[in-house]
């Protein structure tokens, strides 16, 4: 039984490292948190589910739409809640965010309604069987597709010339600016980026789930930030261990406490993190 | 200057205040042409959006079948929706601002019994009747004597569903999750009484919040207690998620659940993992009476889809609000309470209604199952 939690533990937490790494990039180069990853995520699962609903049942289609659609977002929120906000208080853009949040979520619920959609299962046959443990195909898809992404992040933050200067603006934008670097496009391109993981990881999180709703992003928003802060908001490596961390250790508090705690054991790692080691496992510490 | 303008500005508005109340005062005497106003209280956004979207069809669909016919008392009725979010909150202010507003007579709504209860003190204290179609806790019509459920109380539904698993079924050992709210610890609490009273066995019982969306680890945890069924106190968008996870498991079992897995929606998200799955209703879309076959007609033409239990019993409020009004004779408030706890076999989609001295519903209940996802009758079988 303790594997088939932990198996569980590393499906869902495949979906919090999505979108803890979505937190993480944007508040690496800006220091904002972008509260509106939660409406980002159930906008990529809409748009994974009109893809499969009116176009092709295919997966991989799916996903694409939710990446663009994420993509898009984020680079809508940017223009909208950072670029025309910036040098007035760093709170206004925070709370224009969480503005674009609900905004995104009275406006999905305009245009597809409040009802819960269904959405199809992929590769739900049996993968493997061990005793009372069973696994089946799409969960090992998530989490390879989900490897596969946080790997192509890591490439493209170490290996690239955007990815450097992701990091040289997360470092001290003032002065990447006085080295020739273009900020503003800089931090567009993280907050694109951010959106487009938190697109994949709505389509990927909704087939999981088989439902598609315009809430539906409230409360995975909300955990995941809180894998961010548990594995360090500046630190990528850190976003990925807290998601998978967070995720392991719920899994394991309802098998030992109760259902009814797991919710309080995500947001206790989160107010404890913050007050006795707010830089998380892996951040780096910040001269802010 | 601008204290000067201040100052007529505040003359402005103090006037026009005096003068709404004067208005307000005159209403009372309004002109017949005037309609009569009744409150609806439903969470129209949020997590229980599709329930309250619902209650604005049915409810809606059901003034207009009334004012065609002639309204009441030669009164069209009118209906003002407000959205409490499925927030107890929002529910108690939106209580406050119907009872304040003398142009309505009486309220419909909430969907939840937790905003059921917010709001009740508040109706209570102003005296408007609060008609609930579905707060289904047995602390809610007992509480005010202004307050009406017609949905039954779980302690009359879950012993007939505690008998259907154990005689009708044949289970004996049954696990147990429900969502942890005033609705779903009561119905839990009133199954497992009802079900260990018969000799079955609870082997274990979980419960989850409002907007979870992984049940995986608590069913693997339940399934740890090897029970031959599963007991779910859980709407059905929940409960087709609970059981999509369960199938995902791989774990095959028997699900029961109360009246509220009852929807078209189940089947549609739970696919083939609702399967094998038993509850009971009170309203049954397939039933041939030709009130119930209009009513789904029509309700699908306006809307584009099927009504559901929660749907049905709306239109039965507003149907039965107006009723009470009709016997009434008047639209005082207090008459209207009066006339609505005589009711006596009113005829609802979703059953009889009769009232017990507290305000609670006395229904009767059908079985019926999931078989190659469509709901059908059990005892039909």
């Amino acid at each position: 039984m303790f594997v088939q939690q932990l198996i569980n533990g590393i499906t869902q937490g495949s979906i919090f490292a999505l979108l803890a790494i979505s937190f993480a990039v944007i508040y690496g180069v800006l220091r904002l948190v972008n509260f509106a990853t939660g409406a980002t995520y159930m906008m990529g699962a809409f748009a994974g589910w009109l893809t499969v609903q009116y176009v092709s049942r295919n997966i991989f289609l799916a996903m694409l739409a939710g990446l663009i659609t994420g993509w898009c977002i984020g680079y809508l929120i940017e223009k909208v809640a950072i670029k025309s906000l910036r040098g007035v208080a760093r709170i206004a853009s925070l709370i224009c965010t969480i503005g674009f949040s609900i905004f995104m979520m009275e406006i999905a619920t305009v245009i597809f309604g409040a009802e819960t959609k269904a959405m199809p299962s992929f590769f739900n046959e049996k993968a493997f069987t061990l005793g009372e443990v069973s696994v089946v195909w799409y969960q090992l898809f998530l989490v390879g597709t989900a490897v596969t992404i946080l790997l192509l992040l890591q490439v493209l933050i170490f290996k690239t010339k955007a990815g450097l200067a992701i990091r040289t603006v997360s470092l001290d934008f003032k002065t990447a600016g006085l080295m020739g670097i273009n900020v503003d496009r800089t931090i567009s391109l993280a907050f694109s980026l951010g959106g487009a993981t938190a697109g994949i990881a709505g389509v990927l999180g909704s087939v999981y789930y088989n439902i598609v709703n315009p809430t539906m992003g409230n409360l995975q928003g909300l955990k995941s930030f809180s894998a961010a802060v548990f594995g360090g908001l500046t630190s990528i490596p850190g976003a990925i261990l807290g998601g998978y961390l967070l995720a392991i250790v719920e899994n394991f508090g309802v098998q030992i406490v109760s259902g009814g705690y797991r919710d309080i054991i995500g947001f206790v790692i989160l107010v404890g993190f913050l007050l006795f080691r707010p830089r998380g496992l892996l951040g780096k510490k910040t001269s802010l | 200057m601008s204290k000067v303008l201040k100052g007529v500005l505040f003359l402005a508005l103090a006037l026009g205040m005096v003068c709404s109340v004067y208005a307000g005062g005159k209403q009372e005497k309004a002109a017949t042409d005037e309609p009569v106003y009744i409150a609806l209280t439903a969470p129209i956004t949020g997590d229980y959006a599709e329930y309250g979207n619902n209650f604005k069809r049915s409810v809606e669909m059901a003034i207009d079948k009334i004012n065609a016919g002639g309204g009441v008392l030669g009164r069209k009725l009118a209906v003002l929706v407000g959205d409490s979010k499925g927030d107890p909150k929002e529910s108690a202010t939106l209580a406050q601002k119907w009872t304040s507003d003398p142009r309505i007579v009486a309220q419909i709504g909430d969907f939840t019994s937790t905003c059921c209860l917010a709001a009740q003190p508040i109706y209570d204290q102003a005296g408007m009747v609060q008609l609930s179609p579905t707060a289904s806790h047995t602390k809610f019509a007992q509480g005010s004597k202004w307050s009406f459920s017609i949905v039954g109380t779980q302690a009359g539904e879950q012993p007939f569903i505690a008998d259907y698993a154990y005689n009708k079924l044949g289970l004996r050992k049954i696990a147990v999750i429900h969502i942890n709210n005033d609705w779903g610890v009561d119905t839990a609490r009133y199954f497992t009484e009802n079900f260990k009273k018969l000799g079955g066995t609870i082997t274990a019982i979980e419960n989850y919040f409002d907007g979870e969306k992984d049940f995986t680890a608590i069913l693997t945890k339940l399934r740890a207690s090897n029970p031959e069924a599963l007991f779910m106190a859980a709407m059905y968008n929940d409960g087709a998620s609970i059981s999509n996870q369960r199938a995902k498991l791989g774990w095959n079992l028997p699900v029961i659940g109360p009246s509220s897995l009852y929807s078209e929606q189940l089947l549609k998200l739970g696919g083939d993992a609702v399967n094998n799955l038993y509850t009971v209703v009170s309203f049954f879309t397939d039933d041939p009476k030709p009130e119930i076959q209009s009513y789904v007609t029509e309700f699908q033409k306006r809307y584009g889809l099927k009504p559901n239990f929660h749907a049905s019993l709306a239109y039965d409020a507003m149907m039965l609000l107006a009723d009470a009004m009709k016997r009434a004779g008047s639209f005082d408030r207090d008459k209207i309470r009066e006339a609505l706890q005589a009711t006596k076999d009113f005829p609802g989609l979703a059953g009889s209604i009769t009232f017990t001295e507290k305000g609670d519903a006395i229904k009767q209940y059908t079985r019926v199952m999931v078989k190659n996802n469509k709901f059908e009758l059990f005892d039909k079988r």
